[in-house]
């Protein structure tokens, strides 16, 4: 029978181990090339898993996914014109807070997100107690507990991506309010891009918001659009 | 709509949010983000109510001193270098002395332009690059331990102060860093520099940082001529690199690329004990890259060397450029030949003298050769080693940086400064010295 064929991305902060993640998910099956145009690695495996057929794209480790450095302009461009079937974002458990500021803007661009909550051993050795339910509730996507380092909870992310491509589980995301003085504008600027040639596969009001962060690379698409 | 509309709204939009909120969108937008995490970080995390001080946060108590820490760093650096300096001396001398017996066995053989050109040019010039294995691989590994523990994050934190108040930060000072293992590595790293300003200044002053491809020649010129200060002399080089890199990076971004510098989090990771295969593995990919070279662009060129020199033209060649160096001291047509060839890959500096001197008794006897042939004294071996490090970036690094910065005027602005500052600080080191002899 043919596999199906599904793409992933994964995405994390420098040091949250998304390259361990990445090599216990392909193992050996991995290309090494370069983003088109730019000399940064770009880094590829495969895996077949049950009936699926996956292809792994380790996307350039970043903290943000601002348009300030050329690893961030790759990221974000990949997730938003590429479309992968599922992002898979590694987090740093006993780094918590700092790693959640990708995972926010992931989950803004209303992303089909898994979380990979990474490094459980070294959150657990601080004496961190990290309620994953309540977590997974409240960023209304998955989160996989894992220690990539011990090659723990790869099948586990595994079925989640699987689950999380087949819809049964659902990514509902959040919905962050920016509060009433930003939103009003974010409002008015949403209405003008829904009726623009712009609005044409991407969220409007992620567009918006974008603008309203003068981010170089949108209101470059804006002028060429 | 039109896009012209869009972005007129935009603007209306920020000059409201400035007029009654005093702050940029790009702000309050993250400001929410932020909000938005510190709040569920108080329902779903539970810290120890008194947090566990770890051996990181204890390390970095004295690392990170504000008093204490450059001056930590300088002697962490020290120490690496000498630990380096001392544990290779002994083993380059073994095989220098290996390569000679290569060389005398290959000499006899007939025709005697055959047994010359393997003597003398082969061996004469490829051994004596590759002579200098051990410390490459020393330094290799020395450098992998620092970034493999999280050393070279701390030391880049460190510096971040100063180098914030030369106009850059303290991620341009993990590139230099780096830059102590190979350039072209060092220029690659650069792209985590966000700002674009940051980055090009950043680029263009790596190759002054003294690469491992610079070693030979500052161990052979040391040994030979300050026998009793080899390790402060060749640390000197590594100072003088360090210090012109943020000089000059600091003069570029004021003059020719001006603009705000770029704001960032200094990342921390915690101090791990670096595994032996990982250390063992990351010494060995650059390693085997400075064996490749010395088995093919070295080798190249050591033939190429021999030929012209065999037919009698390598002289005229080297005449032709050679007094242009005389204001330093070097102004030998051999040593304009070493550094015309050290182009393609610096360590062929040593290769090219090796080819021209047959050598004898171990790398001392071969330095040595320098003072006699070419009546060299300490103060001209030492404005040479300058001009090795600071003149021309090798082809790979000219490559990179056409390549990373998409342009070739800085690359030949990168190839044309680095020549005049080579030249110049070697001529002030000679000219100078020389009013104290």
């Amino acid at each position: 029978m043919e596999k199906k064929k599904l793409t992933i991305a994964l995405t994390g902060n420098p040091n949250s181990g998304k390259t361990t993640v990445f090599n216990n998910l392909t193992g050996t099956r991995q290309r090494v090339g370069n983003w088109p145009g730019v000399t940064v690695e770009k880094k590829e495996g495969n895996l077949n898993y049950k009936d699926y057929s996956i292809k792994v794209v380790d996307l350039p480790g970043v903290y943000s996914l601002t348009a300030y450095s050329l690893d961030e302009i790759i990221a974000r461009n990949y997730i938003v014109d590429e479309k992968p079937g599922v992002v898979v974002d590694v987090v740093d458990a006993s780094n918590l807070e700092r790693n959640l500021y990708l995972t926010v803007q992931l989950l803004e661009m209303q992303t089909n997100l898994v979380i990979s909550l990474n490094m459980m051993d070294v959150a657990e050795s601080k004496e961190y107690r990290i309620d994953v339910s309540e977590l997974s509730r409240l960023l209304g996507a998955p989160v996989v507990p894992m220690v990539a380092a011990r090659n723990q909870g790869t099948q586990e992310l595994l079925q989640t991506v699987i689950d999380v491509a087949e819809g049964s589980i659902r990514v509902k995301g959040i919905n962050l309010n920016y509060g009433h003085v930003v939103e009003e504008e974010i409002e008015k600027l949403e209405k003008l891009i829904s009726g623009s040639a712009l609005a044409d596969g991407y969220s409007p009001r992620w567009l918006a918001v974008k603008l309203l962060e003068e981010d170089k690379e949108i209101e470059k698409k804006i002028g060429h659009a | 709509m039109s896009d012209g509309e869009i972005i007129n709204t935009r603007n209306d939009s920020l000059a409201h949010l400035r007029r009654i909120h005093g702050d940029d969108a790009e702000t309050m937008i993250a400001d929410a983000r932020y909000g938005f995490i510190s709040g569920l970080m108080q329902d779903v995390l539970e810290k120890p109510s008194v947090a566990k001080v770890t051996m990181t946060d204890r390390i970095d108590r004295l690392m990170l001193n504000r008093w204490l820490g450059i001056p930590l760093f300088l002697v962490i650096l020290f120490g690496v270098f000498q630990f380096t300096f001392t544990v290779s001396t002994p083993l380059i001398d073994w095989i220098s002395r290996g390569m000679d017996w290569l060389a005398e066995q290959a000499a006899v053989i007939s025709p005697a332009w055959l047994g010359s050109l393997l003597s003398d040019g082969v061996i004469g010039g490829v051994g004596a690059v590759l002579t200098f294995i051990p410390i490459i691989f020393l330094l290799y590994i020395a450098m992998s331990i620092l970034e493999d523990t999280g050393y070279l994050a701390r030391a880049a934190f460190v510096m971040d102060r100063l180098m914030h108040r030369l106009g850059l930060h303290g991620r341009s000072f993990v590139t230099l860093m780096l830059g102590f293992g190979c350039s072209v590595a060092a220029i690659m790293s650069s792209r985590t520099i966000e700002n674009p300003k940051d980055r090009l200044a950043t680029i263009l002053v790596t190759p002054l940082m003294s690469c491992g491809g610079r070693l030979p020649i500052y161990v052979l010129l040391a040994a030979a001529f300050f026998t009793a200060h080899q390790g402060l002399v060749v640390f000197g080089m590594y100072a003088i690199g360090v210090i012109l890199a943020i000089l000059l990076a600091w003069l570029f971004r004021k003059k020719l690329l001006s603009g705000e510098s770029g704001h960032f989090v200094m990342e921390l990771p915690p101090y791990r004990l670096p595994t032996i295969t990982g250390v063992l593995a990351h010494a060995w990919e650059h390693g085997k890259a400075f064996l490749i070279r010395a088995g093919t662009l070295i080798f190249g060129a050591v033939v190429i060397i021999w030929f012209l020199n065999y037919f009698n033209v390598l002289d005229n060649i080297g005449r032709a450029i050679a007094p242009v160096f005389s204001t330093a001291g070097f102004g030998q047509w051999q040593a304009a030949v070493a550094l015309i060839f050290g182009v393609l890959a610096k360590e062929t500096v040593v290769g090219t003298f090796g080819t021209l001197f047959p050598a004898t008794e171990g790398t001392a006897g071969f330095g040595a050769v320098l003072g006699t042939e070419l009546g060299w004294t300490p103060l001209i071996a030492f404005a040479f080693m300058a001009m090795v490090l600071l003149y021309i970036p090798c082809v790979a690094t000219l490559g990179i940086i056409r390549k990373e910065t998409g342009s070739w005027k800085w690359t030949f602005f990168a190839f044309g400064y680095t020549l005049v500052l080579g030249w110049l600080v070697a001529t002030l080191i000679y000219q100078i010295g020389s009013l104290f002899a």
